[in-house]
């Protein structure tokens, strides 16, 4: 039987991943909000972020997608 | 009374904060068997250091320098002036080269400091310069940065209880470490919903003050106005080689969602009301 939380930890992982590589924006703005001043990298009343930060978090994306599939196929393969 | 849709507002997204909080603290003081004075007192130097680093990282980050008095009189003037008619203290004026139209605000009532880059002030005439001063010494005044920081100390201090409590729960193993890290992101992103939900509509209510404060929404509308299509320019040449990497927008639902402020155009309409 799968173990629930290797399962957990694939299902979310790709959660994450899917959210890193479509909206890397978001992800970063959720990191930086009340740390760092908003439209760094963009103008003036956006809350834009730059593309430095958009290729890194979809870096990360596609590790957290590589990590949740091999974690899903430890917990039923 | 004053910003009564904002302090309604505020009463809900507070409510729900400080309920996730309270989860997170309930969990620390079981867990680790730690006082309620403590689990405060940690809190509060979490955010307190949170925001102190915060303000020293914003103003580092960009290469804010002080805007002398000698330099640009006629913006301190205003600054004072408007500063005057809001009721608070002068903020301290910075300036940056960020390379693009840019100003914002960080620190509290009384302690203020906004930045504007040398791209604003070559692009914006004086009265939309104006526009853009009201709207940043708002956010001061209605202490938005400072209700940031906290949204964003509560999210963080809540994804790393949810992360111990995944850690502690489990065997240690390799997913143990990544489902962890993975649901401590998620949880702050949660929480940070709430938090760029009131953020957004504080973008809307200093629109207003900053109207309020010159007479007239205008000079702002302008402002962002020929910023956003000095953007769209810029955007324009790189859509070829960004489109191939953008999978979907990302001011679809979810990035809208996640966004601290509004559509621009949202607000010129606003303004223009």
């Amino acid at each position: 039987m799968a173990d629930v939380r290797t399962l957990l930890a694939a299902v979310l992982g790709l959660l994450l991943g899917t959210v890193c590589l479509v909206a890397p924006d978001a992800v970063v703005r959720v990191q930086f909000a009340g740390r760092r001043p908003p439209g760094r990298g963009g103008e003036y009343g956006t809350d834009a972020v730059s593309d430095r930060w958009r290729h890194l978090i979809r870096l990360l994306g596609v590790g957290f997608v590589v990590a949740g599939g091999y974690f899903g196929y430890v917990a039923l393969g | 009374m004053r910003h009564l849709g904002l302090k309604a507002r505020m009463a809900v997204v507070g409510s729900i904060l400080f309920a996730f909080y309270a989860v997170a603290a309930v969990v620390v003081m079981g867990v680790f068997d730690w006082p309620l004075a403590l689990v405060l007192l940690a809190s509060v130097a979490f955010v307190g250091v949170q925001y102190k680093i915060g303000k020293w990282m914003a103003l580092r980050s960009v290469g804010a320098e002080d805007l002398p008095e000698e330099r640009a009189p006629d913006l301190h003037r205003r600054v004072e002036s408007l500063a005057r008619d809001m009721g608070i203290d002068k903020p301290r004026l910075m300036i940056a080269s960020m390379g693009v139209p840019n100003a914002f605000a960080v620190g509290r009532k009384g302690a203020g400091t906004v930045v504007v880059s040398e791209e604003l002030l070559r692009t914006l005439d004086d009265s939309e310069v104006a526009g853009v001063l009201a709207h940043e010494l708002a956010h001061i005044r209605n202490r938005d940065v400072v209700m940031m920081v906290l949204g964003q100390g509560v999210a963080s201090i809540v994804a790393i209880v949810a992360q111990w409590a995944v850690l502690l729960t489990g065997d240690n193993d390799i997913a143990d470490f990544f489902l962890a890290i993975v649901v401590g992101q998620l949880t702050q992103m949660l929480v940070m919903l709430f938090v760029f939900a009131i953020s957004r509509y504080r973008e809307y209510v200093a629109d207003g003050d900053a109207a309020d404060a010159i007479g007239t929404g205008e000079p702002l509308a302008r402002a962002l106005e020929k910023i956003s299509r000095g953007a769209e320019g810029r955007e324009s040449q790189m859509d070829a080689q960004a489109a191939a990497l953008c999978i979907f927008d990302d001011r679809g639902g979810l990035a809208n969602l996640l966004s601290t402020h509004p559509p621009v155009e949202k607000r010129i309409e606003r303004l223009r009301r």
